[in-house]
């Protein structure tokens, strides 16, 4: 159910990453702010990591007051969030990666607005206790962190892009540079995308044992090899493993393997959104088995 | 003498430009030599480096070239519009000149703030005209302080500490594509002395492989000697081996004397296939260039030149900036005693010839005057031989004042009369006329 508790502090860590994507984007921009001091940075990223442990911890304490920590699509999205923002907090610190927090924030940002949208107006909690509830928080938690992979990886991606198109264009020579190599973005690609793809893989194997195992038909219908979620997931997971051998096919290195890593999140994405937007039959209400009211579940 | 400098660089013509004003070795030799031909006089050094090419001249004050016959000159022998020239060109004379040949040394004019290549290639001028034999005692003075100098401000300000060199600049660039060296593969064209800074940064980053080319193959075997490359993994390569080592490279340092690209658009896209999408860092150094330039629009290619080396360093040499005015008070010093000396040896060439010119006088008179003598026959009275001396000084005194005294004819409407004057009045330590006695009869 809608909790002002939990949405008015999503909205604040919201407003707030945005504050650290305008500070990043000005760092890049300004080559001359980067003798700035990075502290205002650090010290917001570490009120939204707090924050959202805080939140985590309210909703696991006082609004479930269970052990099994994610019970609605919005304590999924805030363990992304609790993930992601610390991992943004060390990567500022590195110098060989400055400049991926400018491409990590939007995600961060986007995480926490859909995470407003999933309290506010499209809460649903997961049906947990309906069936196999130690396959479904392991689906649950492998999709969250793969996707956790893949947003790692298209952030790398698309700051590839951006590095590369500042090289081409030979903008700012000279200037303290603010990003990291090439290089740098490309193994950072490869190795978000190798962890975004083997998670994804094992959400895919516990989705498909989950709808396997079932003796009643899930929300993905008898035929659910013809569902539109099966196929993206399926997709999805075949673009990974494209990426995640770009050492192996030379012509999927660099930008090639920049944009790949980028269609790989949107796919992951638009896989969620498809499957929401498609009409489905719906659950009968006596189903418990029925996953209808797990749209995150979109692998 | 008059000292001229007539000039270009990478502050006033553009890459294009500079490139057709360029000279190689031979091509300064020859220059130098025809410029002798032509005002033999005259003596000359052709500083002609990456980003500069500037014409050192030292000749008699009334003797031409002119700075308009040197630019004509620079059109003739590089075909060069006039205009172009004409517009890109600075020009500096007497101490001015001294002073840009002092800065450029110290490396105050270079792209790169400091940097220590262009003391050798100074040096490198002066040797080439010098065995031109074009280098007389003022362009000898003027270049020996110019390299002492440059060292001495080095040394005593630091102002070549640091990032000050293009390889320096070029390692940075390259830190923007790769993360580390060590499973690099640096292949430089050419064994001059860019190639051999560029060489000398980069191995400190320690890449795998280090081999350079060039289409003398001894010169490549000496500059790895030099640079102790040795082993299987560097090295030297032949002349042949272009393209495979272009496939082969990470990172492609060149800078040869030669007139047209080495390595074209067209030879080098049949090898990207062979790279297998492998990014490739290359720094064409040369001027004119050696990579053509449409080879940096290919994927996963990125070439940078001298110009965007330019601009790289314009941004980054604020620390050294300040330095350059100490660097500039401690060369003024040096340029000070530099022009002095060449000063003081015009004024002692010119006393010289006075006291030639005065010696002849006397000796001219003085056979007179003893013709004279010999005529009295021994028949010479006290006033006879008074008389005679009387006329002998006479004739010594107007013919050593003659012609000073002719330029202050006032009829002459270009005689600076005023300047004479004062001069006359300071050499000779003369009055004005107030204090002379009434009696005192004109001497002009």
């Amino acid at each position: 159910m809608p909790d002002p508790a939990t949405s008015i502090p999503l909205i604040l860590a919201t407003l707030a990453s945005g504050v650290v994507f305008i500070l990043a984007a000005r760092r890049v921009r300004r080559p001359s702010d980067n003798a700035a001091p990075l502290w205002p940075l650090h010290a917001i990223l570490g009120a939204i990591t707090l924050l959202c442990a805080g939140l985590f911890a309210y909703r696991i304490a006082v609004v479930h007051k269970a052990w099994v920590p994610v019970q609605a699509h919005v304590d999924g999205l805030l363990l992304i969030a609790l993930l992601l923002a610390p991992a943004i907090l060390y990567i500022q610190t590195r110098p060989r990666l400055f400049g991926l927090s400018l491409f990590a924030m939007p995600l961060l940002s986007l995480i926490l607005a859909w995470g407003v949208c999933a309290t506010l107006w499209t809460y649903r909690p997961f049906q947990l206790d309906s069936f196999a509830p130690a396959w479904s928080v392991f689906h649950l938690a492998v999709t969250y962190f793969g996707l956790l992979g893949c947003g790692l990886g298209a952030a790398g991606g698309a700051m590839y892009l951006f590095v590369q198109g500042r090289l081409k264009s030979k903008a700012g020579l000279g200037q303290v540079n603010p990003m990291a190599s090439l290089e740098t973005l490309e193994t950072l690609i490869v190795r978000a995308a190798t962890l975004g793809f083997v998670l994804l893989t094992l959400s895919l194997i516990s989705g498909l044992i989950m709808v396997t195992q079932s003796d009643q038909a899930t929300s993905l219908g008898s035929d659910w090899w013809g569902s539109p979620k099966v196929w993206l997931a399926g997709s999805a997971w075949v673009v990974y493993a494209l990426l995640i051998n770009v050492r192996s096919f030379s012509t999927f290195r660099g930008r090639r393997a920049a944009w790949l890593a980028i269609a790989g999140l949107v796919l992951v994405l638009a896989t969620y959104g498809a499957v929401e937007a498609i009409d489905r039959p719906e659950p009968d209400a006596s189903d418990p088995l029925s996953l209808e009211t797990n749209p995150e579940e979109a692998d | 003498m008059r000292l001229m400098m007539l000039g270009f660089n990478h502050r006033t013509a553009p890459l294009e430009l500079r490139e057709a004003l360029a000279f190689d070795g031979d091509q300064a030799a020859g220059a130098i030599h025809a410029l002798r031909e032509a005002y033999p006089a005259s003596e000359c050094i052709l500083l002609s480096t990456c980003n500069r090419t500037e014409l050192y001249v030292a000749r008699p004050i009334h003797d031409p070239p002119t700075i308009e016959e040197l630019r004509t000159f620079i059109v003739q022998r590089t075909g060069a519009k006039a205009d172009d020239v004409q517009s890109a060109s600075i020009h500096r004379e007497q101490e001015a000149a001294a002073t840009h040949l002092f800065r450029v040394s110290a490396g105050l004019d270079s792209m790169v703030l400091g940097e220590p290549q262009v003391l050798g290639q100074v040096k490198r001028a002066y040797e080439l005209a010098d065995q031109c034999d074009a280098v007389g005692p003022v362009l000898h003075r003027l270049f020996q302080g110019a390299i002492t100098a440059s060292k001495n401000v080095r040394n005593q300000t630091g102002i070549d500490q640091g990032r000050t060199s293009v390889s320096s600049v070029a390692v940075a660039f390259a830190r923007n594509i790769f993360d580390h060296f060590g499973d690099k593969t640096v292949v430089a064209i050419g064994a001059g002395e860019m190639v051999k800074a560029a060489l000398a940064s980069l191995r400190r980053e320690s890449p795998r492989r280090l081999l350079l080319i060039n289409r003398t193959h001894q010169r490549a075997i000496d500059l790895a000697q030099q640079l102790e490359l040795t082993g299987e993994q560097h090295g030297a390569r032949a002349w042949e081996d272009m393209d495979s080592l272009l496939v082969e490279a990470d990172i492609l340092v060149s800078c040869t004397g030669a007139n047209e690209p080495i390595v074209t658009a067209e030879r080098f896209k049949p090898l990207l296939k062979k790279r297998r999408g492998r990014p490739l860092f290359m720094l064409d150094l040369a001027l004119p260039r050696d990579l053509d330039p449409q080879i940096g629009t290919l994927r996963n290619v990125y070439l940078y030149n001298l110009d965007d080396l330019q601009q790289a360093v314009e941004s980054t040499e604020s620390g050294r900036r300040e330095l350059v005015d100490e660097c500039e008070q401690l060369l003024q010093g040096h340029i000070d005693r530099c022009m002095g000396e060449i000063r003081h040896r015009d004024v002692g060439r010119l006393v010289k010839q006075l006291r030639q010119r005065l010696h002849d006088i006397a000796q001219e008179e003085q056979g007179r005057t003893a013709k004279k003598l010999a005529a009295l026959n021994g028949h010479s009275t006290e006033q006879a031989l008074q008389d005679l001396l009387a006329q002998h000084n006479h004739r010594v005194v107007n013919k050593i004042l003659h012609l000073p005294l002719s330029q202050l004819d006032r009829t002459d409407p270009d005689a600076s009369l005023g300047f004479y004057a004062a001069a006359l009045r300071r050499l000779f330590d003369l009055h004005d006329q107030a204090d002379m006695p009434a009696d005192e009869s004109d001497p002009v």
